[in-house]
């Protein structure tokens, strides 16, 4: 990954489309911008993402990342901007950037009267293997989202979890250098999410740029992801998560009381009241209970401590000022 | 970097065989679209053969005519106007299971999406008409006094017009139910302007006008050509090239309204 290479705008300009042509990027998007009559979905979003890197897209329902994803895919045009994949200019060899494209989007898609394999095949032939080559993928695909035992079940008999590793399956298939995957873990238990994350690390790890929405964020954390946060059609940061968490993230105490907060507590950190209580800033937040329980003694009106490692969720929170909650259901703002 | 043709031809057959396979796990249109004309073909057998005998008075050739003559050929036309919307179904489907989006974004080029979705509707004609000439004419003694080539020249030719036109009703209709409402009138009215249900001489004139538009119309004409007046293939090439001006027509019409990126949904 080298970063110098993505700095030079060029990388998109090549419309005349052939592989290699994007340099260190294998996605990159450059001022997307994309409203619906006066809904504003993306405002001008740029995001690259070179071979081998896993970018976590994430945002509250309505920050943009389906429509995002579904420009990327060509499925729509976006009002603004330039998006490249593969170096192969979406708007101008839409065919060429199709064919490194894999896209699984949000709303399962699979022909429920035909059985996996059979949907696994079509996928591979379509993608122009040959029928034994095809089947041979079809297998190897199938093995690690632990769907070799259903492969002559009809996908249309399939539980919903079964389902969607299909549905993540199809996007596979032809093994492309870009990969969407629009919250492909809503609704898996938690054996397929793993198996999920360790198919996108691996594959990763294999060259494939991916580009991920999720609500959950303890699932950006155990990818190591890059982080691009979505924020009302805007991405408000990216880096990796680690610098996000180092940038953004402060550790915090969480207190409430029985009745009202005390109005003669003296604490030694910053304090910030909520909804409920109080927020106390500590770095190391876990030091810092320790020392708060001693300052306030047995006898105080304290009923709950949570602490808040400094992690994607305060990174979130200290962005955008609203608490992220997990299946989606975006705190008010 | 253009593609290679082989390629996309290889796209176009993994479409084809694909959508072989969705219809093999649904025989039923097929099935009740060749079981039921053949039923009719009985009850209406009468009809057309009194029909015959006033308008021919007796056979040229002298074997007494059967109404299998005119049975046959019009129940087979009606019903295979039944299938047009086959291909359309199929859009509509793809929609319902939100596998449309993918083709979409899948390696396949838009034409070849829709070349790869005409070639099964086209076959699933070609067979009905083919059931339907052979056994409603073995069960009810259709004589073919011309040349049984020039049935199936015509026969070809109604089904890529057919095609076409699923082709226009699907660019045209945004809900399942009006795909439905469409193929069926379409199918009815014209069966009637076509002369299937009563001889277009019998018509008014100004729907006499309209009849030769149609593609039932030259259909009728290119088989009973051959069945009753003993035409040859030669006989076949007017109304074949008038079906096939038609089907490019409708080709154009339903490739210039289509669009990729229209909602189909199956109730508003
Ligand atoms: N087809 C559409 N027509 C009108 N508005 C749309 C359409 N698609 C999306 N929007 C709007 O664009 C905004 C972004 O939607 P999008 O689906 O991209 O969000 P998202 O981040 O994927 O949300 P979620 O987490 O719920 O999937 C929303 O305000 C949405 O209402
Ligand atoms: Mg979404």
């Amino acid at each position: 990954m080298t970063e110098s290479v993505h700095d030079t705008p060029s990388a998109i300009a090549g419309s005349q489309s052939c592989v290699g042509r994007g340099g260190g990027v294998a996605l990159d998007l450059v001022g997307v911008t994309k409203s619906y009559g006066d809904v504003h979905a993306l405002r001008g979003v740029d995001l690259r993402i070179p071979p081998g890197r896993i970018t976590a897209l994430l945002g509250e329902n309505g920050a943009g990342k389906t429509t995002l994803m579904s420009l990327v895919a060509g499925l729509q045009r976006p009002d603004a901007g330039r998006i490249a994949v593969t170096g192969h200019d979406v708007a101008d060899a839409p065919g060429a950037a199709r064919r490194a494209l894999g896209f699984a989007p949000q709303e399962l898609g699979v022909y429920p009267t035909l059985t996996v394999r059979q949907n696994l095949m079509f996928c591979a032939e379509l993608a122009g293997l040959r029928r034994g080559a095809a089947r041979d993928r079809t297998a190897e695909t199938a093995e690690p989202l632990a769907l070799t035992e259903l492969l002559d079940r009809r996908a249309g008999e399939l539980s919903g979890g079964q389902q969607r590793r299909l549905h993540v399956a199809m996007a596979l298939v032809h093994r492309p250098a870009v990969l969407l995957l629009d919250e492909a873990t809503a609704g898996v238990d938690v054996r397929t999410r793993t198996a999920l994350l360790d198919l996108v690390r691996g594959l990763a790890a294999d060259g494939v740029a991916v580009c991920y929405s999720t609500h959950y964020l303890a699932e950006v954390e155990s990818l190591d992801a890059h982080v691009a946060v979505l924020d009302g059609g805007r991405v408000i940061a990216h880096d990796t998560l680690s610098a996000l968490v180092d940038r953004h993230a402060r550790g915090a105490l969480e207190l409430t009381f029985h009745g009202p907060v005390p109005e003669d507590l003296d604490l030694p950190w910053p304090t910030r009241p909520t909804e409920d209580g109080l927020r106390v800033l500590a770095d190391r937040p876990h030091e810092a209970a320790a020392r708060l329980l001693e300052l306030l003694g047995p006898t105080s009106a304290l009923s709950g401590l949570r602490v808040v490692r400094p992690d994607l969720e305060a990174v979130f929170l200290e962005l955008t000022g609203r608490r992220y909650r997990d299946e989606g259901s975006p705190a008010d703002a | 970097m253009r593609e290679s043709l082989p390629r996309s031809v290889l796209r176009v057959a993994a479409l084809v065989r694909h959508d072989l396979r969705l219809h093999r796990a649904d025989l039923t249109p097929l099935v009740t679209m060749t079981v039921m004309p053949l039923l009719i073909m009985a009850f209406v057998r009468p009809l057309y053969l009194s029909s015959l005998s006033t308008r021919y008075g007796t056979p040229p050739d002298g074997v007494p005519f059967t109404g299998a003559e005119l049975a046959v050929p019009g129940v087979a036309v009606i019903f295979s106007f039944f299938l047009a919307a086959d291909v359309g179904y199929g859009v509509f489907r793809e929609h319902g299971w939100r596998t449309w989006d993918r083709l979409r974004t899948g390696p396949a080029r838009p034409f070849e999406v829709l070349a790869g979705r005409a070639v099964v509707p086209l076959l699933v004609l070609l067979v009905q008409l083919t059931l339907l000439f052979t056994v409603g004419g073995l069960l009810f003694g259709l004589r073919v006094r011309g040349s049984y080539a020039a049935i199936a020249a015509v026969g070809v030719c109604l089904a890529l017009c057919l095609v076409a036109f699923g082709f226009v009703l699907v660019a045209l209709c945004r809900t399942v139910m009006q795909l439905n409402v469409f193929s069926n009138v379409a199918a009815l009215l014209f069966a009637g302007l076509g002369g299937t249900l009563a001889p277009v001489e019998q018509l008014p004139g100004w729907v006499q006008a309209l009849a030769h538009v149609t593609p039932t119309y030259w259909a009728m004409r290119g088989f009973t050509g051959a069945v009753l007046d003993g035409d040859g293939l030669g006989g076949a090439v007017l109304p074949c090239l008038v079906l096939l001006a038609i089907a490019a027509v409708l080709t154009v019409a339903g490739l210039n309204r289509f669009r990729f990126d229209d909602r189909k949904v199956s109730w508003s």
